[in-house]
Order: structure tokens, then C-alpha cells, then sequence
């Protein structure tokens, strides 16, 4: 007897539909093969399904069991082909009738329980997409499925229960959906500002990293507070809204990293990989392209730490997905489309023994060394990091002494007061320009949302002239002057802004 | 329209006519302006300039520029162009002199230099045509219409072996004044100078010592009344502090109770009006 049992899978981002079509045939030798490209997870799916169903004390069929995953010709994988193949059985087996309109999707215990799979959102999307009515899944996978309006989830906790729903024993109820919404809940982050002491300015340069999007490079001697500083910028961020908020949780669900029980990613993510990342592990890649830390990093920030250890051919990767807010893995058998709009975060030492202006301690450096170590991180990358910022030691000892300057610390809610206003303007003015923050911004956003005054004009060439800058530094000096004008609650941008953001220019290919 | 000045024409300028060998005619580009020959100040030195080189030339040149006399230098980078700069952030005049066809901006990567001196009513001068390129035996004869169009030579920072001392020597041999900076005895950049000191150059401590070789006495406007008078009272009070030590911003913010965001702004645009320099993201007067 010939079942069909739909599912799906899903290659990146993108799902496609697959027929899991189940014959138990009459006649010859009892077997249990599956065809249709299977990968090794999938070949195992026999053992499983096999072990689950005798488990869950339901007699397996004798019989010549052949299991085809329909397009036969697109390689399967993964482990979410066991609840069809079983459910295709167990119809077969029982004669008991299937829902119509339906998707099946999970992970078998051996003990006929379902577990946690991944995946279970981008299913429930395309289930929306193609108008199929309800789709099955692991129970702790279901609140993440749930999140989608007008697809009845149905949890399904074991082979049985599913059993005893289809021949009208039991009620299964779908999951409830959750709703999408815009949630400025506060986050929690491992560092306050008000615990900096000192950075005054490198913390401005955050509060305006934090308002735009802009990418932040902080140079500084180690023990000067980089990390730190960048670790308390988690906590400035505004929350995701319900539109970014489905993307991470997009690409979460894809690579498997919503927890059983979990739904909706709603904190922004902070990614801070070691500089022994392979470019692989940073960009994101492998045969079944899985999403690398810049994926993983969309919507929230992207720290690294010594930047300059990288190894350079893993930093030039950086580019693309830079630029672009998106990359595209491309393998033999597929390509695979990952966002990536993260914040960059980079921390450096100014030079290898890291005491370059160290006020106490002697750099060992030569000059030489210096230059070299700087030209690790290449020019391109730099220029498509906005903000340049040192971060000289503090005598931290000293300036805890001084009370007043304590009780005059900003608490990082009051700075993400402020952050949060600038990304409302910001969501204003890019209402019909398809981005979301200024850092965003193409040279045609730039001449369409900041003309310059001539004062402002001529501060800029001024500048271009006397620092050197280059033409796309005078890109970089606007965007970040229109974030400036932005936390200052300004319609245009005036010469202060601009002059403060000179402030964060590259100062290291400066010449004289 | 070709802008050629020949030794025949009344525009040729006495001065670089009384040399030994002048040029037979010259190219040039910007606003011919008769009395920006009248008073001219060679500013020679170092290419590779010192930080100490950088703060005396922004200081000494904007106040003899701000005083009326044009600043003629040439064009290389170090302290030809800070003395250019500096004249054009004084509002005063200069003339750069090149050492290859006027149409060619050599170096390169001065071209915003070579704009704003034309538009602020410089000059680029050369003896050498349209895109003649520059070569080792161009800049020596660069050099004496540097020193042939001045009443006077100021060399800052000079190695043993600089060109800035050819300069230095053309002017004596023309019977020009000739002055020296001084500058640390260890300093390398400096040997050159020092050399000339010994030998008999006028020392420069001030501006006013260049001034009143121009028989300009008692110029009370220096440069830092003038400027003084034009800040506001947060940037006289940044002023005020950095006077007293070399400071960040980080610091100036913490000890004048102000945003590192208001004193970020205030110290750019300082700095590009040449009230201050940063150096090692410290901040320093000018």
C-alpha cells in the first residue's frame, strides 16, 4: 500500500517541499530501504524509525518496506525525514487516516518520543507561504513554529499520542501562537557603562556606534578597557524589532541554535569569536552550508577581539558581508543566501608588545615593527569601519577616588534612551529606502537625507586637505555626523556634528 | 591664453631678476598679482619633519603671514607644506614654486594643497613647461627662484645633507637674509641648521625677529592675540588647560566638566583653524 507523507526541507534559508512517499508492498522479502539521494543521517533514519515504532508497542510489518524522498535527484539531510517516514508506516500499517494538508517534521527518539529539531520556523514559513493548513512537529520545537499567524501547529510529543489523534482516540490542540511584537525590553548585558571609569570619549563613540550602526575600530594597550567596552555596548543596543527579531530567529532556527522550549530571539546577538576562527567558521560554509559568526552576528554585534591576529585571509572575507549586509555561500551543489548586517566590533593594540604611548611602560617596538603590525588589517577593511577611536589607559586607581566624577557616570539605560530615539528617527527618515540605520547608507541616501550647508562643506574639504582623508572617508565623516545630529535631536547636520565626527576619523594612514 | 612671465616683461619681479643666472621667462598659475612679490619669505625645510618641526613652522609662518608677507616655499611635503598651510590657514599669501611643469602636482597626493593655494589667491610658479616631470637636477634651479623671489631665507629643520641648504647658500650668495631655527642639538634634523647658525645665520626665536627684517616693528597683532580674541570662552578654557600640559580629550572632558561629545567638536575645529595639533592623540597649542 502506497502512502505519501509531505514535509519539507530546508537548504539555507530557503525550504523546499518533499514527498515522503512509504510502500509496504504485498509481496517479497521483508526489507526497509530508503532512496532518493539519502545521506548517512537519513540512511540511519531505518534504525530509528524501525526501533521507535516497535518501542511505542506497535507491530512493524514484515514486509518490503521502500521509502522514496521525492525530488529524487536533491541530496536529503537531516534528521527531520524520521516522523514522515514513520507517520507513512504507521498509515500504512493501522490504515488509520491522515489529516490532509499537512506538513510532518522531527527528530525519532528510540523510544517512539520526538525530539528537538532544527528548522522548525523556516517550515512553519513555508507552510504559510504555500497555504497548507498544519504542520506536525517535535512539541519543544513548537513554540519557535508557533510564531507564524494561520499555520495550526500541532506538538507532537510521541509516535503513539499522534497515533491515538489519528484514529480519534485523543484531542491534539495546536500550539498557541505567539505573537511578533516590538519589545523594548531592557537587556541584560555583563558590563554597565556607569562601571567605566574614564573613556569618556571612547564611550561616545559607542552611544553614536550603537545609534547608527556603525562599525567601530578601538585601538588601545592591553588592560585599557576594550573589551570591557565593547562587552557594555550589548547593553546600550535597542531591542530587536518584530521584524528583525523573525530574521535572527531565521537563521537561529536554520542552524539549530533556538534551545528545546525556545521561540522568538529577541535580544540582539553578541558573537565574539577567538582569533583562531578559520574563515569558514567566521563567513560561514561546509558542504551543507551552515551560517558562519556573521550570520549568526545579523541584527547585533560582531566582536573581534585583536583584530590584528587574524589571520588576514579570514579578515578579507569580512568585505562582502560588510558591504553588502548579506552573503552568499556558493558550493558545487548549492548556494545558500545568509543575511550578515551586523555592527562590527574590532579591538587592537597599537603595536605587537602593545605599550605604543603607554604612559609608565617602555614600547620594545622598532618603528618598523609598528608600521607592520598595523598593515595586518588591510586598507579596505578599514574603510568600511566608520569609527576610529583609541582607547588610552586609565589610572583607574586615581579616578575611583574621585566621588563626584562617580555619581556623574551615565548608566547605560539612560545613554540606550538616547540610542533608541536616534533608531526611531532613523526608522522615520528610511521609511521608503528599504534600510534601517544610517551606516546603511549608499551614496544616493547620502545625497537625498544629508545635503550639507556650505559652512559644512567647507569644514570637510578643510579636513580632507589637513588629515588626509580619503574619498571614502568623506562618506564615512558623514554618515557618522548624521548620526551625531540624529542623538542631537537635529533636522540638519551642522558644523559641530561634523567636527565631532572628525573625531573618529582614521588617524594611522595619516601623513605629513 | 599661455601664463608666461619673460624677463623683458615689466611683470617679471625685480628681485628674482637681480640673481645670477634668472630664468628666461616663467610659467604660472592663479591671480597675477603684482604685490605678492613685494614682500617675500623663503621657508625652507626637512622633508622629514620633526613634530617640533610641524608646531614652530605652523607658529612662526602664520604670524609673519598674518602680518602681510608672502610665504614662498616649495611644495614638497614636510615643511614646505606645512609652511604653505599654514600661511593659507592664516589668511596670507604664498606662492609655491615647483620643481617640475606647472600642470603636474608633484607629490601627488598634495593636490588639495595645490587647489587651495590657487584658490586663495596663490601662486604656482615653475621655469619648467606644462607637464616637464620633475628630476634630481630640476630641484636645485627650483631652488634659487625660492631664495632669488625673497628678501629673505628662513630655514627650519635642515639634515646634514639637505637640500634646504642649497637654498641656504643661493641666498648668501644673492646677499639675502638668512635665517636659521634652532633646534635640539641631538635632533638629526637639526644639524643642518645648527651648521648654519654657526656660521653666521640670524637665529629666529620669534616672529618678530623675521618682521623686522621687513621693517615691521612693532606688529602687535601677533598671532596668538589674534586668535585668542576670536575663541569662545569653552575654547579658552581648553587653551587655558593645554597650556599648561599636553592633554586628551578624555582628560580636558573630566577636568572641565564638559561632554568628551562638545569637546570633540571644539577641539577639531581648533585644530583646523591651527590653534592646536594632536600628536599621540594628545592635544598641543600651537
Amino acid at each position: 500500500m502506497l502512502i505519501k507523507v509531505s514535509s519539507a526541507s530546508n537548504s539555507g534559508l530557503q525550504t523546499i517541499a518533499i514527498d515522503v512517499e512509504v510502500n509496504v508492498a504485498g509481496k517479497g522479502l521483508p526489507a526497509f530501504e530508503i532512496i532518493g539521494l539519502p545521506s548517512k543521517a537519513v540512511d540511519e533514519s531505518r534504525d530509528r524509525v524501525k526501533t521507535a515504532i516497535i518501542n511505542s508497542h506497535i507491530q512493524f510489518p514484515s514486509r518490503r518496506i521502500t521509502v522514496n524522498l521525492a525530488p529524487a535527484d536533491i541530496p536529503k539531510e537531516g534528521s527531520f525525514y524520521d516522523l514522515p517516514i514513520a507517520v507513512g508506516i504507521l498509515a500504512s500499517v493501522t490504515g488509520c487516516q491522515l489529516p490532509g494538508e499537512s506538513l510532518f517534521f522531527g527528530e525519532l527518539s528510540l523510544d517512539g518520543t520526538l525530539r528537538h529539531t532544527r528548522g522548525a520556523l523556516l517550515l512553519s514559513l513555508f507552510a504559510k507561504e504555500k497555504g497548507i493548513k498544519n504542520i506536525f512537529v517535535p512539541k519543544t520545537s513548537a513554540n519557535e513554529a508557533a510564531i507564524v499567524k494561520g499555520v495550526n501547529v500541532y506538538p507532537v510529543e510521541s509516535l503513539n499520542q499522534l497515533l491515538s489523534y489519528f484514529s480519534g482516540e485523543t484531542d491534539l490542540k495546536p500550539a498557541e501562537y505567539i505573537e511578533v511584537k516590538d519589545n523594548w525590553m531592557n537587556v541584560q548585558a555583563e558590563f554597565d557603562m556607569a562601571e567605566i571609569l574614564g573613556q569618556e570619549q571612547a564611550k561616545r563613540a559607542a552611544e553614536i556606534s550603537a545609534s547608527g550602526g556603525h562599525n567601530l575600530f578601538l585601538v588601545g594597550t592591553p588592560g585599557s578597557g576594550k573589551t570591557m567596552l565593547a562587552r557594555a555596548l550589548a547593553g546600550i543596543l535597542p531591542s530587536l524589532t518584530e521584524k528583525e527579531s523573525l530574521e535572527v530567529t531565521k537563521i537561529y532556527s536554520a542552524s539549530g541554535r533556538i534551545p528545546p522550549e525556545g521561540s522568538l530571539v529577541k535580544t540582539r546577538p553578541f558573537r565574539a569569536p577567538h582569533h583562531t576562527i578559520s574563515r569558514v567558521g567566521l563567513i560561514g560554509g561546509g558542504t551543507k552550508p551552515q551560517p558562519g559568526e556573521v550570520s549568526l552576528s545579523h541584527r547585533g554585534i560582531l566582536f573581534l577581539d585583536e583584530f590584528s591576529e587574524f589571520p588576514r585571509s579570514v579578515l578579507e572575507a569580512l568585505r562582502q558581508p560588510l558591504e553588502d549586509g548579506s552573503l552568499t555561500i556558493s558550493r558545487s551543489r548549492e548556494r545558500v543566501t545568509y543575511p550578515s548586517r551586523f555592527v562590527l566590533i574590532a579591538s587592537a593594540n597599537p603595536c605587537p608588545c602593545g605599550y605604543l604611548h603607554h604612559p609608565k611602560k617602555p614600547c620594545l617596538c622598532t618603528s618598523r615593527e609598528v608600521e607592520k603590525y598595523r598593515k595586518r588589517v588591510s586598507g579596505p577593511i578599514l574603510d568600511r569601519i566608520d569609527l576610529h577611536i583609541d582607547v588610552p589607559v586609565v589610572d583607574i586607581k586615581e579616578l575611583a577616588k574621585d566621588r563626584q566624577l562617580k555619581d556623574q557616570l551615565e548608566p547605560s539605560v539612560i545613554i540606550r534612551g538616547r540610542v533608541i530615539k536616534a533608531r526611531e528617527t532613523q526608522k522615520n527618515r528610511f521609511f521608503d529606502d528599504g534600510i534601517h540605520t544610517n551606516a546603511e547608507m549608499k551614496n544616493k541616501h547620502i545625497k537625498k537625507h544629508c545635503p550639507l550647508s556650505k559652512e559644512v562643506r567647507h569644514l570637510l574639504q578643510q579636513a580632507g586637505m589637513n588629515f588626509q582623508l580619503s574619498a571614502r572617508s568623506y562618506f564615512k565623516m558623514i554618515k557618522v555626523a548624521r548620526t551625531i545630529a540624529d542623538l542631537g535631536d537635529s533636522r540638519d547636520i551642522a558644523v559641530n556634528h561634523m567636527a565631532e565626527a572628525l573625531q573618529y576619523r582614521p588617524r594611522v594612514q595619516e601623513r605629513e | 591664453m599661455k601664463n608666461i612671465v619673460e624677463i623683458s616683461d615689466p611683470k617679471y619681479p625685480p628681485l628674482l631678476k637681480k640673481i645670477d643666472q634668472p630664468p628666461e621667462k616663467f610659467y604660472y598659475k592663479g591671480n597675477w598679482n603684482a604685490a605678492l612679490f613685494e614682500k617675500c619669505l623663503a621657508v625652507v625645510g626637512s622633508r622629514k619633519m620633526t613634530s617640533y618641526g610641524r608646531q614652530i613652522t605652523a607658529k612662526l609662518v602664520s604670524e609673519i603671514a598674518a602680518a602681510g608677507i608672502t610665504i614662498v616655499s616649495g611644495f614638497m611635503y614636510g615643511i614646505d607644506a606645512t609652511a604653505h598651510k599654514a600661511a593659507l590657514a592664516a589668511g596670507g599669501k604664498t606662492i609655491a614654486v615647483m620643481p617640475c611643469g606647472i600642470d603636474l602636482i608633484h607629490p601627488e597626493y598634495q593636490a588639495d594643497l595645490y587647489k587651495e593655494i590657487l584658490k586663495n589667491d596663490g601662486l604656482i610658479i615653475s621655469e619648467f613647461e606644462g607637464a616637464f616631470p620633475p628630476a634630481l637636477w630640476t630641484y636645485p634651479k627650483r631652488n634659487r627662484i625660492v631664495a632669488g623671489l625673497s628678501l629673505a631665507t628662513m630655514v627650519i629643520e635642515a639634515g646634514q645633507k639637505s637640500g634646504s641648504l642649497i637654498t641656504a647658500g643661493l641666498t648668501e650668495k644673492y646677499k639675502r637674509k638668512l635665517f636659521a631655527v634652532p633646534g635640539q642639538l641631538t635632533s638629526t634634523q637639526s644639524k643642518g641648521t645648527l651648521r648654519l647658525i654657526k656660521a653666521g645665520a640670524s637665529i629666529v626665536t620669534c616672529a618678530q625677529d623675521i618682521l623686522a627684517a621687513y621693517g615691521i616693528s612693532n606688529h602687535k597683532i601677533s598671532g596668538e592675540k589674534l586668535r585668542s580674541s576670536n575663541l569662545n570662552k569653552l575654547e579658552r578654557n581648553i587653551v587655558e588647560k593645554l597650556q599648561q600640559e599636553p592633554m586628551r580629550i578624555d582628560a580636558l572632558s573630566r577636568l572641565l566638566e564638559v561632554t568628551a561629545s562638545e569637546i570633540g567638536t571644539s577641539v577639531s575645529l581648533m585644530q583646523l583653524k591651527g590653534f592646536l595639533f594632536e600628536e599621540e592623540g594628545k592635544y598641543y597649542v600651537n
